[in-house]
């Protein structure tokens, strides 16, 4: 056991817990005043109910031991066995404790994301239906797939350092199933829906920003200097995602805007996710360039082609995590990771292939699960508000509660 | 040196929440200024995360901290980042490039520092351009004078975490920006009221948390001396804040949240460069003239006339200018100050503070001046009228 690794890993763990509600101020501050606390409800009450789901089913199906490559088995129901001791399987140097509650803040963030796709519009019963179901048959089968022990597609070799298919393709995927099941908000491509409050848009952004070192130099498990390239590689594509994004609408529309550099940034922070423990400070700009121009590009593609996906769930995370996977294989190297690979910058296809493959695995089982999921879910409880209360907003017909009352 | 896992374990948390401080400045100063021009403010604080982050990589990192030329600049090994590895380097016991990270933050929220002086009317592209010239030419160059190697670290100078590198330089800069850019329209006429004190409070609790990784962090290792700056730090916030309302409170009648908010940047600003040398009971003697100091410091601005918006020079400026002599009068740890029977060390402090403030007002007047010619500082009288967000950005903060 390394103290300095589990001093290491406990404040990551605060700091990947802080990006959930950093994701409700940065989604809350993107919808009409009227639906600020149904949106905010959305991410934050996540931390209460995957949690509960995480200690009865989710660390084990995720983590517990192996069945056939795709599923935990549920000897850890109720976190039997996991203890303070270390696992052998997983960090090895910290407490098993402190490694399931690390990732739990993992599980309790990506169903939190999808949100923003149907945002202003959902029930709040419904979306907790939807949600615990979605963390059981998506996020644990995919997660134990890639970083369980025996896991099928990990076993492939297929890498994901900190969650690009795990955490953002899932969650992309689901949100464009939701998109297209649930349809768009009432009056959407007829009137423009301004975001009530930027700033605090703004402050989810740095809150995501500064969690992201946890989510990301965490996932190394260790204090060493996987962390910190890591992190480096964290900070950079953050950076260039925001510069690019920001440019791409400067010349586009003529404008740089605020929300162009919140989104940038996190669609760069999203992208460099998977790769960031294998790629050096230089590969991680070019993959935060690249994401910030391919995501404004389909955020603006959006609106072409008709989608409502509200708050740009596809565009940023479901692109981003597409293009940072996919990246992986191209940047990677193992003279930046030793215990890593190289990719075909480093005179290696081989990765490439398989990072594809994950992409199309992962992506195509949580399109088709989502899809199902929200058509069935939709079917038996009614997912979207009645027209009414879509126009009297959600934060007084599914809360009563207001979110200014000057 | 052998890498340390906890030293490393630090640094990784320290440099994160140093970087947590540049959003929460966009917040503290955004709530400062009108609902018209929020976006453009925070906006001008958290690009540099963008910026100054890109020429970090390409040549800033390389300048400030890469092997010396002639005392005044570091040389182009490590353009790109050439030449810096994830293995720990000479004398740290954590990794190069975690080093570079942390000292990149400190890069980032410099120049932020200074936009509250030019808050409310400056131009984004001119703005861009401020910022890219002012960290080549001024923070780079300073930076690498007090803590690369350069002739004020030869000289003796003490500044543990930036008083001098940081605060005195973009006060000084403050300075500069705010007399050459001009006042805003209607200032010292119409009232001019901060559109979220709120926003503006947590926007301090996220500098004051962030600060706990700025100062324990410049210790570059997890040990008794990162804990005595924490204790100093967290002393100096809460006397400058105490400081602050009781002036406030005996001069104009009444405490302010705004004023506990200012007050308690004003004791960690004084704090940063002897938050490592000094005991407990100095830092509180510090805080609590920093508080005093700095909102005199305001007083004396209206006096003056000069429109500093957001009090850029009265907080950094001042109270940096204080922390650098004090650490010189009350150093006790690892340094010994005026107090402890080295008058020496003071004399060196102002001379260190002295050079910084020459160097910064004067390159920082040339870089404005050439900017103005290019592509003029101020957006038009209109534009400023119907507030920045609008006309720089196609926004509105607030749909409320």
């Amino acid at each position: 056991m390394d103290k300095a690794d589990t001093a290491f890993i406990l404040a990551s763990a605060g700091l990947v817990l802080l990006m959930t509600p950093g994701l409700a101020l940065f989604y809350g501050g993107m919808v009409r005043d009227k639906n600020v606390l149904g949106t905010i409800m959305q991410s934050l009450f996540m931390i209460a109910l995957i949690s509960i789901e995480w200690v009865y089913l989710g660390y084990s199906m995720s983590f517990g031991p192996d069945v056939g490559g795709v599923i935990g088995d549920l000897s850890w129901f109720g976190l039997k066995g996991v203890t303070g001791s270390p696992s052998p399987d997983y960090a090895t140097t910290i407490p098993q404790t402190v490694f399931m509650v690390y990732q739990c803040m993992f599980a309790v963030i990506t169903p939190a994301l999808i949100t923003g796709a149907f945002a202003e519009r959902v029930r709040f019963v419904p979306f907790l239906v939807f949600s615990v179901l979605w963390a059981v048959l998506v996020y644990n089968p995919v997660c134990h797939w890639v970083w369980g022990k025996g896991g099928w597609l990990g076993r492939l070799g297929v890498l994901d350092f900190a969650g690009g298919l795990v955490v953002h393709l899932t969650c992309g995927a689901a949100a464009l199933a939701g998109v297209l099941v649930l349809g768009a908000r009432k009056g959407f491509g007829r009137v423009s829906f301004m975001p009530h409050n930027l700033p605090m848009t703004v402050l989810g952004t740095g809150l995501l920003w500064f969690g992201w070192f946890g989510f990301n130099g965490g996932s190394a498990l260790a204090a060493d200097e996987i962390a910190a390239t890591a992190f480096v590689a964290t900070h950079f594509a953050g950076m260039t995602g925001m510069l690019a994004w920001v440019v791409m609408e400067w010349v586009v529309r003529g404008k740089a805007t605020t929300l162009g550099a919140a989104s940038g940034a996190v669609s760069g922070l999203a992208t460099i996710t998977p790769a960031a423990g294998f790629v050096g400070p230089n590969s991680a700009i070019m993959i935060g360039a690249i994401a910030g121009i391919v995501c404004y590009l389909a955020v603006s593609m959006k609106g072409r082609i008709g989608f409502d996906d509200s708050l740009d769930v596809v565009g940023i995370h479901g692109v981003g995590g597409v293009i940072g996977t996919l990246c992986l294989g191209i940047f990677a190297s193992t003279q930046v990771n030793p215990g890593g690979v190289d990719g075909l910058l480093a005179g290696s296809s081989a990765q490439l292939g398989k990072q594809a493959l994950g992409v199309a695995v992962v992506g195509g089982y949580a399109f088709i699960v989502s899809w199902l999921l929200f058509k069935v879910v939709h079917a038996v409880l009614g997912m979207r508000l009645s027209d009414e209360a879509e126009a009297q907003g959600m934060d007084l017909t599914e809360h009563s509660e207001t979110a200014y009352n000057n | 040196m052998e890498l340390n896992t906890g030293d490393t374990a630090f640094m990784l948390i320290a440099t994160a929440l140093v970087m947590f401080m540049t959003p929460g400045l966009a917040l503290f100063y955004g709530g400062l200024v009108r609902s018209k021009n929020v976006l453009a403010t925070i906006m001008q604080s958290f690009f540099c995360l963008g910026i100054v982050s890109l020429i970090w990589v390409v040549y800033g990192y390389s300048l400030a901290f890469g092997p010396d030329v002639g005392n005044v600049i570091g040389n182009l090994d490590f353009v790109f980042l050439n030449n810096v590895s994830w293995e720990t380097g000479t004398g740290r016991t954590i990794p190069d490039i975690l080093f570079c990270a942390f000292q990149l933050m400190f890069a980032i929220i410099t120049p932020a520092l200074i936009t509250g002086a030019f808050a409310e009317r400056m131009k984004f592209s001119a703005y861009l351009l401020f910022i890219s010239a002012w960290v080549t030419l001024v923070y780079f160059p300073v930076c690498h004078w007090v803590w690369g190697g350069g002739w004020l670290a030869d000289m003796g100078a003490l500044d543990f975490a930036g008083g001098t590198v940081i605060h005195i330089n973009s006060g000084a800069a403050a300075l500069v920006c705010a007399i050459v850019i001009g006042k805003r329209r209607g200032y010292g006429r119409d009232a001019i009221h901060p559109n979220n004190l709120p926003m503006t409070v947590l926007g301090a609790a996220i500098l004051w948390i962030g600060w706990f990784g700025f100062n324990a962090g410049s210790a570059l290792t997890a040990g008794p001396i990162a804990a005595l700056a924490l204790m100093t730090t967290q002393l100096a916030a809460g006397v400058g804040a105490l400081g602050w309302v009781l002036a406030e409170w005996k001069i104009q009648g009444r405490p302010t949240t705004l004023g506990a908010a200012s007050g308690a940047v004003a004791g960690l600003v004084a704090i940063t460069p002897g938050c490592g040398f000094v005991t407990p009971v100095w830092a509180v003697v510090i805080g609590g003239v920093a508080g005093v100091l700095c909102y005199l410091g305001i007083i004396l601005k209206t006096k003056i006339g000069y429109d500093d918006a957001l009090d850029v020079v009265a907080v950094h400026g001042l109270g940096g200018l204080w922390g650098a002599l004090a650490t010189g009068i009350f150093a006790s740890v690892g340094a010994k100050g005026l107090l402890y029977g080295n008058p020496h060390q003071l004399t060196v402090q102002a001379i260190g503070a002295g050079a910084a403030i020459f160097y910064s007002v004067v390159v920082t007047f040339v870089i404005l001046k050439v900017i103005d010619a290019i592509v003029g500082l101020r957006v038009d009288s209109e534009g400023e009228q119907q507030g920045l967000d609008v006309v720089e950005h196609s926004e509105v903060g607030y749909s409320i």
